[in-house]
């Protein structure tokens, strides 16, 4: 069982915002076949594409940064992403392990 | 997220008070939810899911909706009876998987801070422990001492209080006289053949450390079968 209450990726959004960085949270919100990380996992990134925390094992962290700095440079409050091993991408960032993720980003205003 | 949102969650947290963030997903617009306590009109038609991720300690998306659930769950709580040597294999165990442990032993050379250190040990018998804890349907009990004196009186609090899991340590015919002995003292049968007794799943091993890990694997299960 997940402690969310030891987890300390939402103290350290709150840091960042603090220092004036943009920050967007990027959130496992569904899965489906084998994942790397459950439901509720948590990246943060800012506008320069600095990152904290993880959404899967290494697979999908680098699009989910361009994803970021993009909703940053666009302005949009929130957006979500899937990654399944059928994209085009799978080659580039697919999950290894066979499953999908759905990562919901959203920025702290 | 709204930063005053994001910093509302981080008091909760802090407080160490069970809540969840509720997310609409295609605003963005997050609020926390709390037990007890009105929801926003938005949210209101979902509560009873809501309800649901929280009972099952889990995240996700309410089904046919774009609302995401995040909950936030205290670790549960874990009582051990008898600080013998599997305990000290279970507090390890229990360490990374989000379990919260007492151990009541009234015999002091057992429950020792040299064997258990950093270890909240309740150094009474049983009807005096329990005064101490809070416990609820949420808490679980492990009895490790296979002595009807120290053993029956939590595994009886246990029954009474309906804790979710309840494992008792012990051969067949050890379990066999306990069942007896809780019958006579007016248990029903319901209640007795809750108890898991002999503890634990079928590994095969003997040792302390086996045992321990098929008692901690029994809980795990059944903390995910838990209404």
């Amino acid at each position: 069982m997940k402690n969310s209450f030891d987890e300390k990726i939402l103290e350290e959004a709150h840091d960042w915002v603090k220092t004036n960085q943009k920050v967007i949270l990027a959130t496992v919100i569904q899965t489906w076949g084998s994942s790397p990380r459950q439901v509720g996992s948590r990246m943060i990134v800012n506008e320069k594409g600095d990152f904290s925390g993880s959404v899967s094992g290494g697979c999908v962290e680098s699009a989910v940064v361009r994803e970021c700095i993009g909703l940053i440079k666009d302005n949009k409050p929130c957006k979500k992403i899937e990654f399944k091993v059928s994209n085009e991408s799978a080659w580039e960032v697919g999950l290894a392990c066979g499953g999908e993720i759905a990562v919901y980003l959203e920025q702290v205003n | 997220m709204k930063l005053e949102t994001l910093k509302a969650i981080i008091e909760k947290k802090k407080k160490k008070s069970e809540f969840a963030i509720i997310t609409n997903l295609k605003t963005g617009e997050s609020e926390i939810f709390e037990k007890e306590k009105p929801l926003s009109k938005e949210m209101e038609v979902y509560s009873n899911q809501i309800n649901e991720f929280f009972k099952s300690k889990k995240n996700g998306v309410i089904e046919n909706s774009e609302i995401f659930v995040e909950t936030y769950i205290l670790p549960i709580k874990v009582i051990i009876v008898g600080a013998v040597h599997i305990a000290q294999y279970l507090v390890d165990f229990a360490k990374s998987l989000n379990f919260e442990i007492s151990i009541i032993d009234p015999r002091g050379y057992f429950a020792s801070e040299q064997r258990f250190p950093d270890m909240k040990i309740i150094n009474k018998w049983p009807d005096e422990a329990f005064k101490e804890i809070k416990t609820n349907e949420n808490t679980a009990l492990i009895a490790l001492t296979h002595d009807p004196k120290i053993d029956d009186p939590a595994l009886q609090h246990a029954l009474k209080k309906k804790f979710y899991y309840i494992g008792a340590l012990g051969s067949k015919k050890t379990h066999e006289n306990r069942c007896q002995r809780l019958k006579e003292d007016g248990f029903s049968d319901e209640q007795i053949n809750s108890i898991h007794g002999p503890i634990g799943i079928k590994l095969g091993g003997r040792s302390a450390p086996e045992i321990a890990l098929s008692i901690i694997a029994q809980l795990v299960s059944e903390t995910y079968n838990k209404k």
